[in-house]
């Protein structure tokens, strides 16, 4: 498990090898709540961002309505989405179709 | 350890509690931001919620401890890097629950720019407005002065 998470997400999850090897995203949507120094703040702490990279995406999420946060292989990126979530961030997971 | 202590208006906030409290109950069993997890298994899926929400419990009650004999004392309440992370996140899940079940008839814009007449809502509206406020304003704090205590737990970079 990376070590910058700060729980560990549910185990025992029965995977298929082809899930496991195929690339998985990390989706971020925009909420109206969260403040902006909040998501800043989470993305630097979640996924090791520094302050430019964690307000480029935060700004994507706002404008756009959503960001790839993460893309890698699925029980990494299962760890980020319930990290994410854990902070109260609407994550998703999506296979990575353009691979 | 980094701490910073604020003194609050008692007058102000402590009928603010009780919304708080009420908002903590409701959030017992619920996600304060529901998730869409279509792409996990029943079972999984389970386990997934349950351990969302008991650190969402133990995040809400990590906040209502601040409330304790000191504040209703002197009107202080503490923050340093051991409870920063979690009531931080509790600041966003109760600011989440407010919208939900008690500011629907608020538009989205007037909450992010905090636009609104006080003087036209009625007395749950405004007080329930009020601790949206409250609350964004304990997070902007804490972000402020511990967010580098708060990132400094946190280990390497990988993306």
């Amino acid at each position: 498990m990376p070590e910058y998470r700060t729980h560990t997400r549910p185990e025992s999850r029965a995977s298929t090898e082809a899930q496991e090897e195929s690339a998985w995203r990390v989706v971020v949507l925009n909420d109206p709540v969260n403040l902006m120094s909040y998501v800043v703040m989470v993305f630097k702490k979640v996924l090791g961002f520094d302050e430019s990279k964690a307000r480029k995406h935060m700004l994507e999420v706002h404008e756009q309505g959503r960001s790839v946060v993460w893309t890698g292989v699925r029980e990494t990126a299962e760890a980020h989405v319930f990290t994410l979530q854990q902070w109260h961030l609407t994550a998703v997971l999506e296979p990575d179709e353009t691979r | 350890m980094k701490r910073v202590e604020v003194k609050l208006s008692l007058p102000v906030v402590a009928p603010l509690l009780d919304v708080i409290r009420e908002l903590s109950f409701e959030l017992e069993k619920v996600l304060a931001a529901p998730q869409a997890l279509h792409d996990l298994d029943q079972e999984f899926r389970g386990a997934w919620i349950g351990e969302l929400l008991e650190g969402q419990n133990e995040d809400l009650r990590a906040l209502l401890s601040l409330f304790d004999g000191e504040f209703f004392a002197e009107g202080v309440v503490a923050f340093d890097e051991t409870n920063a992370e979690p009531i931080v996140r509790a600041c966003t899940a109760f600011r989440l629950q407010l919208r939900e079940r008690r500011l629907k008839t608020l538009s989205d814009e007037a909450l992010e720019t905090g636009d609104i007449d006080m003087g036209g809502l009625d007395e749950a509206v405004r007080k329930a407005f009020m601790c949206y406020l409250f609350l964004a304003t304990v997070q902007e704090l804490i972000i402020q002065h511990l967010d580098s205590s708060i990132i400094g737990s946190s280990g390497s970079s990988q993306h």
